[in-house]
C-alpha cells in the first residue's frame, strides 16, 4: 500500500510537470504556426526603408517597429526605476528592520502586490491629470507616467526576492566576515549579496516579463495605437501588448489578425533577449565581484 | 596577583601562569540565549603563547564561549551576556564589551577559524585578501606581500602559489581549513579562536592542521574547541572541561592521565 502510494506521488508529480511543460509548448508552438509566416520585413518596418527607420530618419506607419522601441524602451525604464529601490527595500527588510514594524512592512507589501494592475493603472492615469492641472500644463500620460506605474507594479516582486534570498543565507555565512573584521554593511556588499545574486536576478527577471506583458496599466498611462518612435519620456507611444490586444478587439481584415500573432512572438523574443541580458550581467557581476584577480 | 582566585586553582595550570603571562581575563562571565542559560558565572585566565583546548558535551556552550571573546554571538538575537571580558593588547588590559570599543578592530585582533571551512566563493587570492580589503587597504604589492606570507605561516603556500586566481571552492577540505586559517592570519591576530578546525577532516588533513596550529603558538594565543582525546594530548598545553556553563576542571594537556570526557551530563544535578 505504501509503496503504491510513493509510486503515485512521484507519478501525479511527473504528470503535473508534463501537462505544463506541455501547455508551454502548446502555446508557443500554436504562436508560431499562426504568426511565423506573417513575420517579415514589412511586419515591423511597413512600406519604410529599414535603414531609414533604424536611425530614425523617417516614421514607419505601418509596421511594429514603433511598439517594438516602446516596449523596449518601457521596460528598461521601468526595471531601473524599479531596481534601486526594490533592492534597497529587500535589504533593508532582510537585514535591518525588526519586530512589529517588519511585520507592518510585510503586511504592506503583500497588499501592493496583491493590487490590480488596472487599479495601478488608475492611480497613475489620475497622477498625471493631478500633475497636468496643478503643475504644468505640458504634461499629460506619457511613457515616463507609465513607466513609473509599472515600477510600482513590480516593486513588490524584487523587495520580496532581494529579501528571502538574503534571508535565506545560512548562518554560517553571515559570520564569515565579521570574524574578519567587517562592518554590517561590509557585510551586506561583500558577502551577502553577491551571495544571493541568484535569487536577486530571479526576482528582476519575473519584474521584467511582468513589464514586458503588461496592458491594463499602460493602457491608462499614455500608450496608443499610432504614436510613432517616442520622440521623449513625456511624449506617446506604442507598445506590443497593446498593438495585440487592439488588434485582437477591432482587426479589419484577416491579414491583421494574423500580424497580431506575429507581434506576440516578437514580444516573446523581446522577453527573451532582456532575460539574456539580465543574466548576463548578473554573470559579468558575480566574476567581477568574485573571481577578478 | 590574579592566580590566588581559588576558582583557579587547578593542577598544572598555576604552573604555566608562572611562565606566561595573562592574555585574557574574564570574571563573572554569564551567557542566555533567551531564558536558556548557556554559560553560568565563568571566571577563567588564559595565558599567552599557549593553545588551551575547550572540551564538554555538545551543544553546551563552547562555541557561544569562543564567540564572547570577539562579540559574534552578538548578531543572534535574544542573546543576554553579563561579566567582563578583558584582553591585553600591547600591555594594557581593554574590556572588549566597553561600548567606547571598536568592534571591527576587536574582530582583527581576534581571529576565529570555524568547523566547517568557510571559504567565501572567490579566488584564492581574494579570499587570503578578503580581510586587507575590509580594513582599507589598497597598496597591491603590500596586499599580496602580505597574502603570500599568510599562506606561507599556515601551510599552504607550496600547495597553491601557481593557481592563486583558482577558485578557492575547488581545493580540498583540508587545503580550504589552512585558507581559512590563512586568512584569519593574514591580519596578524594576537588570539586566534578555533571550532573543532579538524572535525570535518580526515585524519592526514587533520595532523597538518594540529602541526600548523603548534607552529602557531610563538604568534598568538591560541583557543580550541576539541572533541579528539589524542589530539589534545599532543597539542594542548590546557585543557579546560565546560560544562552546565562552567569551566569544571582544567589540567595540563601533556599529562597522560587524562580522564575520559563525559559524553553527556544533562541528566547529572
Amino acid at each position: 500500500m505504501n509503496r503504491v502510494l510513493e509510486k503515485s506521488v512521484t507519478g501525479f508529480s511527473w504528470i503535473c510537470a508534463m501537462v505544463l511543460l506541455g501547455t508551454v509548448f502548446c502555446i508557443v508552438g500554436y504562436l508560431l504556426i499562426k504568426g511565423l509566416g506573417t513575420i517579415n520585413i514589412t511586419l515591423i518596418f511597413g512600406e519604410t526603408d529599414p535603414k531609414d527607420a533604424l536611425f530614425f530618419r523617417k516614421q514607419v506607419f505601418d509596421g511594429l517597429f514603433p511598439a517594438i522601441l516602446g516596449t523596449f524602451a518601457l521596460v528598461v525604464l521601468s526595471v531601473s526605476f524599479a531596481i534601486p529601490i526594490g533592492f534597497a527595500a529587500g535589504i533593508y527588510m532582510a537585514e535591518y528592520c525588526r519586530g512589529i514594524v517588519k511585520r507592518i512592512f510585510s503586511l504592506f507589501f503583500d497588499i501592493l502586490a496583491g493590487i490590480p494592475s488596472i487599479v495601478v493603472g488608475l492611480f497613475g492615469f489620475s497622477v498625471a491629470i493631478f500633475l497636468h492641472n496643478y503643475f504644468s500644463s505640458r504634461i499629460y500620460p506619457c511613457l515616463l507616467i507609465s513607466a513609473l506605474s509599472l515600477a510600482f507594479l513590480v516593486l513588490p516582486y524584487l523587495i520580496r526576492t532581494t529579501q528571502v534570498s538574503l534571508e535565506n543565507l545560512p548562518e554560517d555565512i553571515r559570520r564569515t566576515a565579521p570574524a574578519l573584521g567587517a562592518t554590517k554593511l561590509q557585510n551586506i556588499f561583500h558577502v551577502l549579496i553577491p551571495r544571493s545574486l541568484s535569487g536577486i536576478a530571479s526576482g528582476v527577471i519575473l519584474s521584467i516579463g511582468r513589464c514586458a506583458e503588461d496592458t491594463a496599466v499602460i493602457m491608462l498611462t499614455g500608450v496608443v495605437a499610432t504614436a510613432g518612435v517616442p520622440k521623449s519620456v513625456f511624449s506617446n507611444y506604442e507598445a506590443l501588448p497593446f498593438y495585440i490586444y487592439y488588434i485582437s478587439s477591432q482587426y479589419s481584415d484577416k491579414q491583421k489578425l494574423l500580424s497580431g500573432y506575429g507581434a506576440a512572438i516578437i514580444l516573446l523574443v523581446i522577453c527573451g533577449l532582456l532575460f539574456a541580458i539580465a543574466f548576463f550581467i548578473k554573470h559579468r557581476l558575480t566574476y567581477h565581484v568574485l573571481y577578478r584577480p | 596577583m590574579f592566580f590566588t582566585d581559588h576558582e583557579l586553582n587547578f593542577k598544572g595550570y598555576n604552573n604555566r601562569f608562572m611562565e606566561n603571562k595573562v592574555k585574557i581575563k574574564i570574571d563573572g562571565l554569564s551567557f542566555s540565549y533567551g531564558e536558556h542559560p548557556v554559560l553560568n558565572n565563568i571566571t577563567a585566565r588564559f595565558s599567552e603563547n599557549t593553545i588551551t583546548a575547550i572540551v564538554g558535551p555538545s551543544g553546551k556552550g563552547k562555541t557561544t564561549f569562543l564567540m564572547t571573546l570577539n562579540r559574534l554571538w552578538e548578531s543572534i538575537p535574544e542573546a543576554r551576556i553579563e561579566g567582563k571580558v578583558e584582553i591585553r593588547f600591547s600591555d594594557r588590559f581593554y574590556n572588549i564589551y566597553e561600548p567606547s570599543y571598536p568592534l571591527p578592530r576587536l574582530r582583527r585582533l581576534v581571529g576565529m577559524v570555524f568547523q566547517v571551512p568557510n571559504p567565501l566563493p572567490m579566488s584564492i587570492y581574494k579570499n587570503v585578501g578578503f580581510p586587507l580589503k575590509l580594513a582599507g587597504l589598497k597598496d597591491r604589492n603590500h596586499i599580496s606581500m602580505k597574502v603570500e606570507t599568510a599562506l606561507k605561516r599556515a601551510f599552504l603556500w607550496e600547495e597553491v602559489k601557481d593557481r592563486l586566481t583558482d577558485d578557492a571552492l575547488a581545493l580540498s577540505g583540508g587545503q580550504q581549513q589552512r585558507l581559512c586559517i590563512a586568512r584569519a592570519l593574514i591580519l596578524e591576530p594576537e588570539i586566534l579562536l578555533l571550532d573543532e578546525p579538524t572535525s570535518s577532516l580526515d585524519a592526514g588533513a587533520g595532523a597538518v592542521i594540529e602541526e600548523l596550529l603548534l607552529s602557531l603558538k610563538s604568534r598568538c594565543t591560541l583557543l580550541m574547541v576539541s572533541h579528539y582525546l589524542d589530539q589534545l594530548k599532543r597539542i594542548a598545553d590546557t585543557v579546560m572541561e565546560l560544562s552546565e556553563g562552567k569551566f569544571i576542571s582544567g589540567f595540563a594537556g601533556d599529562e597522560k592521565n587524562i580522564p575520559p570526557i563525559p559524553a553527556a551530563r544533562e541528566g547529572e544535578k
